[in-house]
């Protein structure tokens, strides 16, 4: 599958369609009309495109915008008789300390393991680009967490941090420390931590593939300038991958927001158990969840969905722009085909 | 760029092997083990009675071989219709054209940006009052919408294939629906086995919709297995978690061996995108 010239989507202003490639115009050779072809051709799109229309009106706006709808009202989700409270539940998300002290958990847990498992993913797969022996079986062994299923893998860490029969504590005993309970305050968001950056083996992939895209003369080049291997990594590796470093930050971001973690690793993981996360990791969605199924505050969480949707939609935005001038993209093969920058990755 | 020194390497990564995989060592470890085992100091890093029984238990506890056909049949019915849908509309965005695309695809592009945590508790209520919970309808519906990250995988593939023969089965008459049909679907074997792998697998792993969507009866594998084991007193049984954990894992590694190329390239190519 042809992995190059493909181009990097979603721009927060998306000037969008990908570069150069529009599907055939017009087929205006085959001798009747063109415009007849156009008209037929356009509702052919539409006739392809029309379920995934659909499903996104349906699944993806219907939904959204019934909450926003829901936040504006005390609804709890049960009795009809829920009423129009304006801005109220909103102005309660922001001055709702345990909601603030989630929010900002949830930012730290970001900003903790976000950076972190791209460092580890990223120092993996400089190390599995080595020329070294087995390097596909250490690549295939390395990335094999990252298969696990969230589930699978959070039940293996409650084994391991388990405090009776873990071998965390196992380890600390032959040490002769005491063990500790690691699913709770204040150890389990280490757990958590941990947990996450297990997975750094899709960052490893990803970014490997990025490797592998470099050209080898632009190395060879700088070790004959006399550049040393950090000197070729920090000046050469790191702004060729940029772009799929960042692309990790973006969709690294938009997984720690959304994980369930916390709640897997938790004594009771049920969509009723929320409130027995630990308060270490008791992250703004699990404190939507709470909301929701635990105090049947329909309105007041859809009101938190949406102050969530919005900090997302204004930290991509906010990334996107930190990344300009960061991020090095490569020149657009073929730079007539679009005005707008040229976000062609790997294009040769 | 290379190491300065070789043997720093295999240090590294022998390090990070350990780290990596020590868990499912564990993991096998405990569910091996007998339950005597799990409350003593100091403890056991191996089993000393090495037996399968925590397996047999762990299909018997719960009624695991249900709740993997559930998972099975959600993860089938979704990763077969949303592989078709979204090679329906991939086909749509690569290859035609019509006035509003290019807006269509904006938005197609920004859901794949859009935790779709926002809209899934919204989701459910509208599933609730439909009463399609305890249904697999929800994943039906899902499914035929198609994935915005697979329609993007085929659209990229399809713009890729050379336009003639588009134009040579428009010249014998036929129209678009059979040119996806017969020309393009059956050319894009490794993209559809890709998006078979990889919305199966999420399926298969999910825990938020389930949970939110399925009684204790209907749910899946997944679900069941994260709060399943418990005895009397509601205190987990550690063995039977692990081997339950082993059984489910396991057919999802094997999987990933066996098609390694399909996995890889579906993840390394998001990162491309």
């Amino acid at each position: 599958m042809s992995t190059e010239q493909i181009t990097a989507p979603g721009a927060p202003s998306p000037s969008g369609e990908t570069a150069a490639r529009p599907g055939p115009r017009t087929g205006a050779r085959s001798g009747r009309g063109p415009r007849s072809m156009t008209t037929r051709r356009a509702i052919s799109f539409y006739v392809f495109a029309g379920p995934w229309m659909l499903g996104f009106l349906a699944l993806t706006a219907f939904p959204l915008g019934y909450a926003l709808w829901l936040s504006l009202t005390n609804s709890d989700g049960l009795s009809n008789n829920s009423r129009f409270v304006g801005l109220d539940n909103y102005r309660e998300v922001f001055s709702d300390p345990e909601t603030m002290s989630s929010l900002a958990r949830t930012g730290v847990f970001t900003a903790i393991t976000v950076p972190l498992t791209i460092a580890a993913g990223l120092l993996l797969a400089v190390l599995v680009n080595q020329p070294i022996r087995a390097r596909g079986l250490f690549r295939t062994l390395l990335y094999l967490p990252a298969v696990v299923p969230p589930v699978g893998a959070a039940l293996t860490f409650k084994l391991i941090f388990d405090r009776d029969s873990g071998a965390a504590n196992g380890a600390l005993d032959a040490l002769h420390i005491d063990g500790v309970s690691w699913l709770m305050d204040p150890y389990a968001r280490w757990v958590l931590v941990s947990l996450t950056v297990w997975g750094a083996g899709n960052v490893m992939i990803i970014s490997l593939a990025g490797l592998q895209d470099i050209p080898r003369e632009l190395h060879e080049a700088a070790r004959i300038d006399g550049a040393n291997a950090w000197q070729t990594f920090t000046r050469i590796t790191l702004p060729l991958l940029s772009p799929v470093l960042f692309f990790q930050v973006i969709t690294g971001i938009i997984a720690a927001v959304q994980s369930f973690l916390p709640l897997l690793i938790s004594l009771d993981p049920t969509p009723k158990g929320v409130t027995a996360v630990p308060e270490g990791n008791y992250l703004f969605m699990i404190h939507v969840f709470a909301q929701y199924f635990a105090n049947g505050r329909y309105g007041y969480a859809s009101a938190m969905l949406w102050v969530l949707f919005l900090i997302i939609i204004a930290v991509t935005f906010l990334v996107f722009r930190l990344s300009k001038g960061a991020v090095f993209y490569a020149v657009d093969p073929e730079p007539a085909a679009k005005a707008s920058r040229p976000r062609t990755i790997g294009g040769k | 760029m290379v190491f300065p020194r070789r043997s720093a390497v295999y240090m590294l990564l022998v390090g990070a092997l350990v780290l990596f995989l020590g868990p499912f060592a564990w993991l096998l470890d405990t569910a091996l083990k007998a339950p005597s085992e799990l409350r003593v100091l100091p403890i056991h890093w191996w089993p000393h009675h090495l037996s399968l029984n925590n397996f047999r238990d762990a299909l018997t506890q719960i009624d695991y071989l249900g709740y993997a056909r559930n998972s099975l049949t959600i993860a089938t019915l979704y990763a077969v219709l949303v592989t078709l849908a979204s090679a329906w509309a991939g086909y749509g965005f690569a290859r035609l054209n019509a006035p509003g695309k290019r807006m269509i695809f904006n938005v197609l592009l920004s859901t794949m940006m859009l935790p779709q945590i926002l809209t899934l508790i919204p989701t459910y209520l509208l599933f609730a009052k439909l009463h399609l919970t305890n249904t697999y309808m929800p994943w039906v519906l899902w499914g035929l919408s198609g994935a915005p990250y697979l329609i993007f995988l085929f659209r990229q593939f399809f713009s890729n294939m050379p336009k003639e023969l588009e134009e040579a089965a428009i010249v014998d008459g036929c129209g678009q629906i059979r040119i996806f049909w017969r020309i393009f679907l059956p050319q894009s074997w490794p993209v559809i086995a890709t998006s078979l792998i990889l919305s199966f697998s999420w399926t298969w792993g999910d825990f938020v919709a389930p949970a939110l969507l399925l009684d204790d009866n209907h749910t899946t594998l997944a679900v069941k297995l994260a709060y399943g084991y418990v005895n009397e007193h509601g205190s987990p049984l550690w063995n039977l978690v692990a081997a339950g954990a082993v059984m489910y894992v396991v057919p999802v590694l094997a999987l990933f061996l066996i098609v390694q190329r399909g996995f890889v390239t579906g993840v390394a190519t998001s990162g491309l995108k």
